[in-house]
């Protein structure tokens, strides 16, 4: 020591390593995925992280109320590899709602298959609000990676 | 046991606006930053879903159901 360091200024907060800035985007992604816009609102999105709960949680209770059919384990095997494969993807999409799907199927909900128009139309909108979730979540991570603002 | 309807019985039209509406504003969250261009992506979109329901509609029509 000299005596001609110059005073020193407060560090700022050293930024996170690659890997935990990494391991956080996918725990982002993964609340995004359990609840709609979680993955958002963690990031200060607020209001993205409104309109996708909103949306996406819409989509699925009208889905619910007009009878929607979840799909899930365990699969008909006896009508065809076509029909258990849609069945595997149908499974895979309503699985995307998350929390949302969980929370039906404990419920008891969509379990009857309903053989008119809207039934469908429910399945549909259960199914479109999985896909959507899933494309939250992945948007969260992105957010969180920085590879989207 | 006659299995119960649905709760909600909606329209063609009424479910198909719902599902574009909804499907639309996520869409332009998703893909679009700033309200102006959010605002202009979702009204795009949810006019051609509205577009497209309505043109596979009469394009279908001739079919046997």
């Amino acid at each position: 020591m000299n005596g001609t360091d110059s005073p020193k200024t407060p560090a700022a907060p050293p930024a996170p390593r690659a890997g935990q800035r990494e391991a956080r985007a996918w725990l982002l992604g993964l609340l995004g995925w359990l609840v709609p816009g979680l993955g958002h609102l963690l990031q200060k999105k607020f209001d993205r992280a409104a309109v996708f709960f909103v949306s996406i949680c819409a989509l699925a209770a009208l889905g619910l109320a007009m009878g929607a059919k979840l799909y899930g384990p365990p699969f008909v095997r006896d009508q065809g590899l076509f029909l258990f494969l849609l069945h595997v993807l149908g499974f895979v999409g309503d699985l995307g709602a998350g929390l949302l799907f969980f929370a039906a199927r404990f419920q008891g909900l969509g379990q009857v298959y309903l053989s008119r128009a809207v039934g469908d139309y429910g399945t549909v909108f259960f199914l479109a609000a999985g896909l959507l979730n899933l494309l939250t979540a992945l948007d969260a991570y992105d957010v969180a990676v920085g590879k989207k603002e | 046991m006659e299995p119960q309807g649905p709760a909600l019985v909606l329209s063609h039209i009424e479910a198909m606006a719902l599902f574009a509406f909804f499907t639309s504003l996520v869409f332009a969250f998703l893909s679009k930053r700033g309200w102006r261009d959010r605002t202009k992506y979702f009204l795009w979109t949810f006019v051609l879903f509205l577009l497209a329901g309505v043109g596979l509609g009469w394009l279908m029509y001739p079919f046997p159901r």
